[in-house]
Parts: structure tokens; sequence; C-alpha cells
């Protein structure tokens, strides 16, 4: 009743503009000439880049980012209204609850992964932990170890990270992957070498979802004693995580996919055998001396709450998921033909279906696509447009690359969304093949591979 | 002493409260999860027959509850002037 109350007089109060009179000095300040390119929100719909929609769309792309989950914030709040001292001052309250509230965080991170809170260390997300743990292992080991084994499907920070080791001279073997996304195992045998230091193999992959063969791969490593990193960003929260059972030296772990704040993650530090890294971000020592700087209490709490969520959510989380893919698979499938599912199909998150409809160009399916947040290879190299690395390591043609449809599905998804995606998606396709000349090829029987081209 | 066990009247009263925080919710998404979240709970646990065990279950809804309120306060304040697609296209 007092909440119903407070909240009436804060919206009366808060959101009513002062008015401004004409003519005056006000006014003037108050027309902007430049365009801006803030999103213009009105009644009616928003406008921005040009395009107008009716409302905000639907979201169907939780492995860009996830929304953060009532109970998270609920968390998270009171850290950024009076609790707001630093975890690393030692002499007062605002420090000690701030530190209880970090440290029981991490038992919530280690109890989703079956590890230790003593292994946990907080960073600022998982490009950071991937960081920490490529350059840092390979620095560390610099002596000994000069070689790194990684998969061409890794995440562009692996990579990158690789990149800058072999400009320092460190040799790199970036293993192929069979066009079902999994790794081969015997290639992995047959490419260890004495002195290989790292094996980073991803667990689930952020653009076609497959799960790569864990154990096995954590065999291997066990039986040639050689350090096993994978990032996990994408598998937390959503397939079952065991440390000693994946015999993982090294994890990254992110907040904003398992439905937490962004600007968090962990790494996962096995201590028996110890692993060493050298730090890349150095300072006070805070963080066993891994990861220097002020521990941001709210985000860690925030992920702390996330993984625990996660962990009570977990198996009624995926059934339901399990069951909204199959519904927009086979919804899309019913009334559209050439559509190839990217990736393995048995080994996959179900959350994460990436599809390639063929005859279709795959910016123009996406431009109509406005009203369902989805996306076309991932987040991180959507800006170029080539088309994505992961997808060209698979084997799929150059065209069907270009059409890729990622769609996301997540804990907040509705059947009446994704029934509402199927029929966005539909419609838009038709409208692209109706249009296009080589769909009519193909329905006239030519095989399009076989036409000679002339030069005009 | 052990906790009772919830009557039924309570834990009616406890899932009416929770449904009705859910439609108080501004953002679409949430305000679905809640509803179904609550109901498959409900369903979920209709089958405890241990004292002990409903008396957790109805203690840890409960302060769902609290948690659900709060926000649902927290997300009207911050609602976005375009509604979401899904309810804008009958």
């Amino acid at each position: 009743m007092a909440t119903k109350l407070m909240t009436s007089i804060l919206r009366r109060t808060s959101l009513k503009p002062s008015p401004v009179r004409p003519l005056s000095t006000a006014a003037a300040a108050a027309v902007s000439p430049l365009p801006t390119a803030e999103p213009q929100e009105d009644p009616t719909g928003i406008s921005i880049k040009g395009v107008k929609i009716s409302g905000r769309p639907l979201y169907l792309d939780m492995q860009a980012t996830s929304p953060v989950d009532p109970r998270v914030l609920d968390a998270m709040l009171p850290f950024y209204l009076s609790r707001y001292g630093n975890p690393h001052s030692r002499t007062h309250l605002y420090g000690w609850e701030s530190d209880e509230a970090v440290e029981s965080a991490r038992s919530q991170v280690a109890s989703l992964i079956n590890a230790s809170p003593k292994e946990i260390v907080f960073t600022s997300g998982a490009t950071e932990c991937n960081n920490i743990s490529v350059k840092g292992v390979m620095h560390f080991y610099k002596d000994k170890k000069r070689h790194v084994i990684t998969t061409q499907t890794e995440h562009k920070c692996v990579l990158d990270s690789c990149r800058h080791l072999q400009q320092e001279g460190f040799d790199i073997t970036y293993l192929p992957v069979r066009p079902d996304g999994l790794v081969d195992l015997d290639t992995l045998r047959s490419a260890i070498r004495p002195d290989t230091g790292l094996i980073s193999i991803m667990a689930v992959n952020n653009e076609i979802g497959v799960i790569q063969p864990m154990e096995e791969i954590g065999e291997i490593c066990k039986e040639f004693k050689i350090p096993f990193h994978t990032d996990a960003a994408q598998a937390l929260g959503k397939i079952p995580i065991d440390v000693d059972k994946w015999n993982v030296s090294l994890m990254s772990l992110s907040g904003h996919k398992v439905y937490g704040p962004k600007g968090v993650g962990a790494l996962y530090m096995r201590r028996r055998p110890r692993i060493r890294v050298e730090p890349q971000m150095n300072g006070g020592g805070q963080e066993r001396g891994i990861r220097s700087g002020t521990v941001p209490t709210p985000l860690v709490v925030g992920m702390g709450a996330a993984c625990e969520l996660a962990m009570k959510e977990m198996e009624y989380d995926e059934e339901r998921i399990k069951g909204l893919q199959e519904r927009l698979l086979n919804g899309i499938r019913a009334k559209l033909d050439g559509v190839v599912v990217n990736g393995s199909v048995e080994r996959r998150y179900a959350g994460n279906l990436n599809l390639s409809f063929a005859y279709v160009e795959g910016e123009s399916l996406l431009m109509g696509l406005k009203e369902v947040a989805v996306s076309s290879g991932s987040a991180c190299t959507s800006a170029s447009l080539e088309p994505s690395y992961v997808l060209r390591a698979l084997g799929v043609d150059e065209d069907m690359a270009h059409t890729s449809i990622r769609f996301g599905i997540g804990r907040f998804t509705t059947e009446e969304e994704i029934d509402r995606a199927i029929e966005l998606t539909v419609k838009q396709v038709v409208k692209l093949r109706e249009m296009s000349p080589l769909y009519e090829m193909v329905k006239e029987g030519i095989d399009i591979k076989k036409i000679q081209w002339s030069q005009h | 002493m052990a906790i009772p066990a919830p009557s039924r009247s309570e834990i009616l009263a406890l899932f009416r409260s929770l449904l009705r925080t859910a439609r108080q919710y501004t953002d679409y998404n949430v305000r679905e999860y809640t509803k179904r979240r609550t109901s498959d709970a409900f369903r979920r646990n209709s089958h405890i027959s241990d004292p002990a065990a409903a008396a957790a279950a109805f203690s840890d809804g409960k302060s769902q509850l609290e948690v659900a309120r709060r926000q649902a306060v927290v997300y009207s304040l911050y609602t976005p002037k375009v509604k979401s697609i899904m309810e804008i296209h009958t």
C-alpha cells in the first residue's frame, strides 16, 4: 500500500519536465541544431539509424548478452546504495561487510563448477581471463614451453592473444575442426609436442553452440601433463561443469552470459597441481596477486547471485529451452526448405540455434528482421563484412556463411516470442527468395554450381 | 521445535500474491517469466509430503515474494517509453 503511494508520487514528480518559455535563452538552447544519434523514443515507436520500429524488438540474442535477472539486481542494489565500502579496507564496517559479500560470492561461483573458493579470481570479464590464461601461463613457463595448441573456432580474444604470442616467438597450432564443429581427438593428440605449454579449447562455442568433448580432451591433457584451459563463458550455468571431471587447470567465466551484470568475470585456477601465471594487471596485489585492482563488490555479488540461481534453475531452464528450440526449428522447417543447421545437432547447447538459409542474402535478411533482435556471426565480428571465421572453419560455403542467423534462446524467452520470430523469419525469407533469380533457377532444376558465368 | 507445515489457505494466498505481483511488472519478459515460474514451482512442489520440506519451500516462496515486490517497483520506475513489440501487436 505504502509502496504504491510512493511509486505514484515518484512517477508524477520526477518525470514532468519544467516548461520552457518561448523567446527565452533556455528555449534557444533547447533546440539542438545538430542531428543526434540518440534513439528518438515516442509512444508511436523508436527511430534510430534511419530505421523506425513500432516497439522494442523481441530479444533472441542470448549469446551476445543476457538480461539481468531481477533476483540478481535485488542482490546487487544494496551495494550501490548503502553498503558501498571497498572490500580491501580492513579498518571499518564498510570494508568488512563488503569483503564478506565478496567472499560469499566467491563460494557461490565456486560451487557451480565444483571448485574451492580459493581457486576463484575475479576479473573484469572472460576476455581478461582468457588474456591472463594464455599470455600469463606462457610468459611464466617461457623458458621450457614454447608451444600452444588451440582451435580455429575459438573466441577472438584467445586467437588474438595467441597471435600476440606468435609475434613474441612462440609456436601456435590452430587445430582444424570437423564439419560438425567438434575437435578431432586424434588430430589433437598428434599436434602435441614435448614443449607444449597450454591447450586452450572452448567448452561451448558462442556462434554455433557445439559442446566439445571436454572429458576426453581432459584425459589427453592429463596423460601428457599439459595444462588445459577452457573458455567456459557460454557454458556456465547452462551445462553441468565439473573441473575435476574435465581436468581443467584454468577456466574463464563471464558474468553477463548467466543473467548477471556486465563487467565482471571469474578465472578458475587449479591449486592441485598448482598452475602459475604471470599477472597482466600489476598493482596492490589483490586477488592473490593475479589481478590487482579494487574488486567491484556490486558486480561480484551480482555474479555470485547469478551463479547460485543458475545452479537452482539449470534443470528447469534446460528442459524449457530444449522445447523452445525444437519449436523454433520445426516451425521454420515446416514452412521453408533449404534451411541448414550449422554445427553438430546432437552435441549442442539447446539455446543456440545457428541456421543458414539457402539462396538468401544475409545482410538483407537481417535488415528485414528489425523486429527480432538476432545476430549473424558473433557480436565481436559483426562490424566487418567478412563472413564468420567459425563458419569458414566448419567448411561452410561462402554464400551459406553469409546468410547465417544465430537465434539465442534463454530463460526469459516465451513461446509467443518464438512463434512471432518464426512468422517474421519465414515472411522475410520468402519475400527475398521471390525476388531472387537464383532461386528461380533452382526451382527450374538448374544446378547453380555448374553455371558458367560469362563476362559482359 | 520444527516449523509447522503451511496450511492450504496459506499456500494459496502466497500463490495469488506472487501472481498479482507478477502482473505489476512493466517488462513483458520478466512478467511472463514470473507468472510461469510461479505456476511451475507450485505445481512441482504440490507433491511434497514431508512437512519440514514443505515449510522450507514455503519460506523460500515468501522470500521470493519480497524480492519480486521490490523489483516490481524498481522496474516500474525505469519503464522505457516504448513497449515491447509483443505487447503492441495483437
